[in-house]
């Protein structure tokens, strides 16, 4: 693989603004949509880094019935009070639509970083704007990236078992709502009807005992762009748990009766995402798989031998709390932040670097499946909201 | 060929186009059991528990007043989101 660059289009902005991508500059004014440069890989690099994704899904799946089969979930700051619900619709499999890898690839190893597992973003990037400038850019060329189709498939799938209006909720940040206007995009070419509507907007009905819209409609099912973790710790969280099994009543989606175990709501993602968007995740994969060629070491208790290591917040995001100390020095963050959730050491990955930038790669999922790539780059080690996003294609 | 065939979009360019809607509707600061609070109390960064809003009914209008009349209340998610972050994961 190798980053190449290129003469951006005379009009980007203008090109990516039309398809959704309206969050394209940076508050300095820098771009964040970076088409100065693309990454080329080969067919055989898209093909490595499809079959890690699919293995490290497996590794994820195992990992979560040995988290609730030895009661983990405390381990891992997960309050006990959603440890019924996770449960419960771990073992029902209510919809889970997506997810990101995050994964540190240098051309020759390939590491898990962290798996965004319940509110990735960057998915108008990677599904749709770097799929236009392929075709305006690069037409012959392909791309790893059927993230649109995936999805559209995924909801035409959900059509039996889902009540219309699918509502789609958001805190109302640009970037936010345009990733929830495309997912409403690709639910609704599925033949779905959405609505949307702010979290904050999102109503409790103390008599019907149920959520409701700015109209005092039921929600029936709820895709929201926002934790699980900070769902439970709101004063609604109690409420979200009541309509969730084993508390809710049960309620019949569709032609299969086991789906009666979804509960009285359906959300999207599932709560059990909570173990997977976790990032004690990564050293109770460590643990079962020691020595897996897809992971780094990584602890709860400590950086054990580790001279070279990242210290991340185990409920952190975007980047925020994390320390990078190689050689034993801290060189990015800082150790002295107190998480009162904890922190995951895991040990530095060799990462792709070209241009002066570090690049991750995130490869998405799609009902479990591989479906494509969005590549960040970022000037020092730790990928946060001010990293750039750039295109890629493969021959 | 791994990319999508094509990549229509209707909802998402008309979004990209469009400023989104926000409603004015009245609503009252409560605690948890209803009794009115100062507006501030369900605004970002305050440290009162189970403030949240409720969306019509009707109160003395003073502090402590009892929030009749409606059975709705909103506010109760989203606080953590309303420091800008928002409450997707880069």
């Amino acid at each position: 693989m190798r980053r190449l660059t290129t003469t951006p289009r005379s009009d980007w902005q203008s090109r990516v603004e039309k398809i959704g991508l309206t969050y394209h500059t940076l508050a300095d004014g820098s771009p964040y949509w970076d088409e100065s440069a693309y990454w080329q890989f080969s067919a055989a690099e898209i093909d490595r880094l499809e079959a890690a994704t699919s293995e490290i899904q497996t590794l994820a799946l195992a990992a979560g019935d040995v988290i609730l089969n030895q009661d983990r979930l405390a381990q891992m700051g997960i309050p006990a009070s959603a440890g019924p619900a996770i449960r419960a619709a771990w073992n029902g499999e209510p919809p889970a639509l997506y997810g990101r890898l995050d994964l540190a690839y240098d051309g020759t190893t390939i590491k898990l970083l962290e798996y965004n597992a319940d509110t990735p973003t960057g998915l108008v990037e990677a599904a749709v704007a770097q799929w236009y400038w392929l075709q305006d850019c690069f037409p012959g060329s392909d791309q790893w990236n059927s993230l649109h189709e995936k999805l559209v498939a995924k909801w035409k799938d959900l059509k039996d078992y889902v009540i219309d209006p699918v509502h789609f909720a958001d805190v109302g940040t640009e970037e936010d709502g345009m990733t929830v206007a495309y997912l409403r995009d690709t639910a609704q070419q599925a033949g779905l009807h959405t609505r949307r509507i702010a979290v904050h907007e999102i109503g409790w009905d103390a008599k019907g005992l149920r959520f409701v819209d700015l109209d005092n409609h039921p929600i029936t099912t709820l895709f929201k762009l926002y934790p699980w973790e900070w769902l439970l710790k709101e004063p609604f969280g109690v409420h979200a748990l009541e309509t969730l099994p084993p508390a809710s009543a049960l309620q019949e989606y569709g032609p299969r009766k086991d789906r009666r175990a979804w509960g009285s709501m359906l959300w999207i993602e599932p709560i059990w995402k909570m173990m997977w968007s976790n990032k004690a995740l990564l050293a109770i994969l460590w643990e079962l798989n020691p020595g897996h060629e897809l992971l780094l070491p990584a602890y709860l208790d400590g950086p054990h031998d580790m001279k070279s290591y990242v210290r991340k917040p185990v409920l952190g995001r975007e980047g925020a709390g994390i320390a990078v100390v190689r050689d034993g020095s801290v060189v990015e963050g800082t150790l002295t932040g107190d998480s009162s959730d904890g922190y995951v050491y895991q040990q530095l990955a060799s990462m792709a670097t070209a241009g002066g930038k570090t690049a991750v790669f995130g490869s998405w999922l799609i009902d479990g499946e591989p479906g494509g790539m969005g590549i960040r780059e970022s000037t020092g080690l730790v990928t946060n909201n001010t990293s750039r996003f750039v295109p890629h294609l493969f021959m | 060929m791994r990319k999508s065939r094509e990549v229509p979009l209707t909802l998402l360019a008309i979004v990209a186009l469009s400023i989104t809607a926000c409603r004015d509707e009245p609503q009252n600061c409560v605690d948890a059991q209803n009794h009115l609070l100062p507006s501030g109390a369900c605004q970002s960064g305050s440290t009162v528990p189970g403030a949240h809003y409720v969306y019509g009914g009707s109160s003395g209008g003073h502090v402590g007043d009892a929030v009749v009349g409606s059975s709705v209340s909103r506010g109760g998610f989203g606080g953590f989101g309303s420091s800008g972050g928002g409450g997707g994961d880069e």
